[in-house]
């Protein structure tokens, strides 16, 4: 048996550190630069990547490589087998550079031209460096401009819902006096919504024209300047007429082949090439990778393969020419110091904590998604905590202890075991179309059919009736927990009934009423409330959570020990007095605790999110510095559905892979943080409570 | 021991209350006073006095009711919720039980003293405001006399006047229950109860708190459970015995503890049984 269990333990603790190890490996290192290696292949052609990945299967290594040029080759990544290479030692180039780029990915190549300066090889970094800074300053005046585009767009969609709103208000239509101008007979206040929309379209469209200008010159001087490179493919210039042993030997029988290959004038002294010019290096095999390099003019690299018969056949390197603004980040890979690395790296993940996503999350940072989680998880506290701790306090504290009570207690515990895509289909169902539908449109659009106005006044002064009743019966019984009486506990049942009954009677008016149509009924059909949006998302998850916090909270209540009440009351304390002042504090680490624990749970939770708000992409932030600051009504980015969406949902899943595991990480740590501070915070305040001061 | 045994039958039974006890003023006064847990009789129509300015020791087997009487005197039975009373108790004239009174300011004329030291989680200075604090008083200069008065009162004053700002918790076992007892004397009650306040102490410690009941006799009235025979000889002026939820007989210690009336009392305070 000590061995059976033994062994079992050992299991589960191997497969949890192995998971572990699994997504700390494959996170840590996603970010990590590499080396740029070309393999050359059995049939002569090169391929050239980031080996992120190497797998023996069969005797033969499958390699998984980055090879970027995605505009030219449309894909990130290859797979390789071993068995299509000629030789399984790469060649890495010390002149190859590698472009993180805005759009399009990675770029490997060689640099060959700088479109706005003449300058050496060995100063091109430094040039690259200089240029970006004028870039970036254009490219900050590119977002101002697209910003104040933005904001013009917003005034005239909110003239114009100040025209809608009068329509609804007045009942009456406006599209042609909107159209014509004409503003006989009108009321004033549609007079002068929309002279206000006509003052707005015109003022627009002065200043469109006049950003769209800028905008264009911006975007012209942005092109200005291009980067041109040499990529590590071929293409055919043809048969060189040499041997190809005296080739790969780096022996030159004839350089003028190469000049009429390439078709090079003679220089004054009446030669092609020379010797000296030529700089041979062996790939595989079968591949050599050739540079010539003349006075004044830029060098110029050459692919030669191994033909069949012992000849070669020469390629001239793909040029492509990129737009020095498009570049992120630029570095010869191959020529990297550890230290450089770990700068790159570093500013890498800087990026990926605090940037934003580009290529569709593919790249760049996961800024919006992680501010989404922490917004949407504090929201979800701030709901959850109120109503959890108050629920578990009357559990605990006031309700008599009986089968409804276990019967309760029992369904709650049931609840935290319900899958969380049931909530997610409840949070869509009753938040998004039901409450959301009502805020937005009243209750025609969450489906309730409105009474008619007089059936709905009685009711209402039914409800007052009601109201007052149940405040009458409350003052009656008030007092009841100091003095004992039947007749007052009776009381103050009816009481509650009563105050439930008003309740459910507010709710039922509410949703009857024929005299709300909604807050955002101008705004419709586009919903602003009704669909999923990070409130409704936050309440979602506040639901999820409830149980965590009322078993937590329950229990560290049921933890202070009864002496202590017992000492309070026998003071002369009353119930709240006790509770708040002896109770409430000593179980606060243990409320704390499940507080935390929720917190975790709220944010690794991914399920519900997928219905009720998290889009893969988000324009907008839900906490940002525009008034009002906090969006409710927006759709947010949301770190466990972006390892989702980027995983399984995107076009290219299988190019995301490391981002997915890099995001996996950020979440794991997350999650772990929070529930080391809850342990931390736990340790903390109980030794506060032992021994230390207050 | 036959009337024991007609006790333990469920035979009526009269208390034997000595005249020199009666005599005095009472502080409480306890008018045939039986309590239901449930439908379980804990109490059996007790009488008796408890007088004031004297110490008053409840002695009894375990499970006779004595802590369930105490308990009664400050109405911490109402928390229990199957409790049901017959009977009344005056203090000091006043009803305890009668439907108008206001148990949380009828607390607040008692103090009491559990038998575990049970200190609120909080700094020594506020244990002992504790009964101020929830009345809302604020006076800093108040707060700070009470809780010096108190402490010194509770013979804790020189023990821990430097740290009061330390918590509570951080005291001895002994120091705890003595804390206990500041707290219950700082809204300075008109009755003083203590259920067994030593049994969770050492000797050294246990004599302290004797001390310190001593002292406290004449100030306040005390009515204290024990279970330690001479404990109760040492401390108490007049001395109750229980058995099976009625008061068998009642006098002056030594009375009690020299000549009682009943030879059942002789036997249990000699230790022949209990
Ligand atoms: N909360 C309660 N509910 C039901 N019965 C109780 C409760 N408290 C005490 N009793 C019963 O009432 C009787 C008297 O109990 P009580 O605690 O007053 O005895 P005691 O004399 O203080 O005993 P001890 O010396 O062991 O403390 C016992 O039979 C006990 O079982
Ligand atoms: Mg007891």
């Amino acid at each position: 048996m000590v061995w059976l269990s033994g062994g079992m333990f050992a299991i589960a603790c191997l497969m949890i550190l192995s998971l572990l190890a699994f997504v700390l490996w494959q996170g840590l290192w996603t970010l990590w630069p590499r080396n740029y290696s070309i393999y050359s292949r059995n049939d002569g052609s090169i391929l050239g990547g980031e080996l992120y990945s190497k797998q023996s299967i069969d005797g033969q290594d499958k390699l998984y490589l980055r090879t970027g040029n995605y505009d030219i080759s449309s894909r990130h990544f290859a797979y390789v087998s071993s068995l299509e290479l000629s030789d399984e030692t790469p060649w890495t180039d010390p002149d190859l550079w590698l472009v993180e780029r805005k759009e399009w990915g990675n770029l490997y190549g060689f640099p060959k031209d700088l479109s706005w300066t003449k300058s050496a090889p060995e100063e091109f970094a430094k040039h690259v460096a200089l240029g970006l800074q004028e870039t970036s300053k254009i490219d900050r005046q590119l977002a101002v401009a697209k910003d104040q585009l933005k904001r013009t767009d917003h005034q005239i969609a909110q003239a114009r819902l100040g025209v809608r709103r009068v329509e609804l208000a007045e009942k009456v239509d406006l599209q042609n006096a909107v159209e014509t101008g004409s503003v006989e007979g009108l009321s004033e206040l549609a007079k002068r919504a929309i002279e206000r929309l006509a003052e707005r379209n015109l003022r627009a469209d002065e200043a469109m024209i006049q950003i769209n200008e800028q905008i264009a010159e911006l975007e012209a001087k942005r092109s200005e300047r291009s980067i041109v490179f040499e990529l590590p493919i071929g293409q055919e210039l043809g048969k060189l007429d040499a041997d190809w042993s005296e080739l790969s030997a780096g022996k030159l029988k004839d350089a003028s082949g190469f000049a009429t290959l390439l078709g090079i004038e003679s220089d004054d002294n009446g030669a092609g090439i020379s010797e000296q010019q030529i700089s041979v290096k062996q790939v595989g095999k079968g591949h050599l990778l050739c540079k010539v390099q003349r006075q004044n003019e830029p060098v110029r690299r050459l692919s030669i393969r191994r033909l069949a018969d012992n000849s070669a056949s020469v390629s001239t390197l793909q040029e492509h020419s990129i737009l020095l603004a498009d570049v992120v980040r630029f570095f010869p890979p191959n020529k990297l110091g550890f230290l450089e690395r770990l700068g790159i790296y570093a500013s890498r993940w800087w990026e990926f904590l605090s940037g934003d996503p580009r290529e569709a999350g593919m790249e760049g940072g996961f800024f919006p998604a992680i501010w989404g989680t922490v917004v949407m998880t504090i929201i979800m506290s701030m709901a959850v905590i109120p109503f959890g701790v108050l629920a578990a306090l009357y559990m605990r504290e006031y309700a008599k202890s009986g089968w409804l009570l276990s019967v309760i207690r029992i369904s709650i515990n049931n609840l935290a075991g319900v899958p969380s895509i049931v909530y997610g289909v409840f949070g869509l169902s009753f938040f998004c179309y039901i409450v959301g539908g009502y805020i937005d449109g009243g209750p025609r659009k969450a489906g309730f059919t409105p009474w008619p106005s007089p059936v709905w006044f009685s009711a209402l002064a039914g409800l007052a009736i009601l109201g007052l009743a149940s405040f009458a019966v409350s003052v009656l019984s008030g007092q009841a927990e100091t003095r004992r009486s039947p007749f007052r506990a009776t009381l103050r049942w009816a009481g509650g009934l009563l105050w439930l009954a008003t309740l459910a009677g507010i709710v039922w008016l509410l949703i009857r009423s024929p005299h709300f149509e909604g807050f955002y009924q101008a705004q419709l059909p586009n919903p602003t409330f009704g669909k999923g949006c990070l409130l409704w998302a936050a309440l979602t998850l506040a639901l999820l959570t409830l149980p965590v916090v009322i078993v937590a909270t329950e229990e560290a209540l049921s933890a202070v020990p009864n002496s202590l009440r017992e000492g309070s009351y026998a003071c002369g304390a009353g119930k709240w007095q006790t509770i708040h002042r002896i109770v409430l504090p000593y179980a606060r680490p243990g409320i704390i605790t499940g507080f935390i624990l929720a917190m975790a749970r709220g944010a690794g939770e991914v399920a519900p999110m997928m219905l009720v708000g998290a889009i893969p992409l988000a324009t907008e932030l839900p906490l940002d510095g525009e008034f009002p600051f906090l969006h409710g009504s927006r759709s947010f980015m949301h770190l466990g559905f972006q390892i989702y969406s980027l995983g399984f949902q995107s076009q290219n899943s299988e190019a995301a892979k490391p981002m997915v595991f890099t995001a996996t990480l950020l979440l794991l740590a997350i999650v772990t943080l929070l529930n080391q501070t809850a342990i931390w915070l736990r340790a903390r305040l109980r030794k506060r409570f032992e021994t230390s001061q207050f | 021991m036959n009337r024991l045994k007609a006790i333990a039958d469920g035979q009526t039974f009269e208390s034997v209350i000595h005249p020199e006890v009666l005599s005095r003023e009472p502080v409480v006064a306890i008018k045939d006073f039986s309590l239901f847990y449930g439908r379980k009789q804990a109490l059996y129509n007790i009488s008796m006095p408890i007088v004031k300015g004297l110490v008053t020791a409840l002695v009894g087997p375990s499970g006779c009711g004595k802590s369930t009487l105490l308990r009664s005197v400050n109405r911490m039975n109402d928390l229990v919720e199957s409790v049901r009373i017959e009977g009344d108790m005056l203090l000091n004239g006043d009803s305890i039980f009668a439907p108008s009174v206001d148990v949380i300011e009828l607390r607040k004329r008692m103090g009491m003293v559990f038998q575990k030291p049970n200190p609120f989680p909080m700094s020594i200075f506020e244990n002992v405001v504790y009964p101020l604090r929830i009345d809302g008083q604020r006076d800093k200069t108040l707060l700070n006399q009470v809780c010096e008065q108190s402490l010194r009162g509770a013979a804790l004053w020189d023990e821990v006047k430097d740290r009061l700002h330390e918590s509570g918790l951080s005291l001895s076992g002994g120091q705890q229950q003595r804390l206990c007892i500041a707290r219950a004397i700082a809204s300075d009650p008109e009755v003083l109860l203590l259920d067994e306040p030593c049994s969770a102490l050492d000797p050294i410690a246990t004599g302290k708190i004797e001390d310190l009941i001593d002292r406290l006799r004449g100030e306040y009235s005390i009515l204290i459970v024990t279970h330690n025979m001479q404990q109760a000889s040492r401390i108490s002026d007049h001395t109750a015995f229980m058995y099976l939820g009625r008061l068998v007989e009642m006098a002056e210690t030594s009375t009690i503890f020299t000549r009682p009336t009943l030879s059942e009392t002789e036997d249990y305070v000699t230790g022949r049984f209990g």
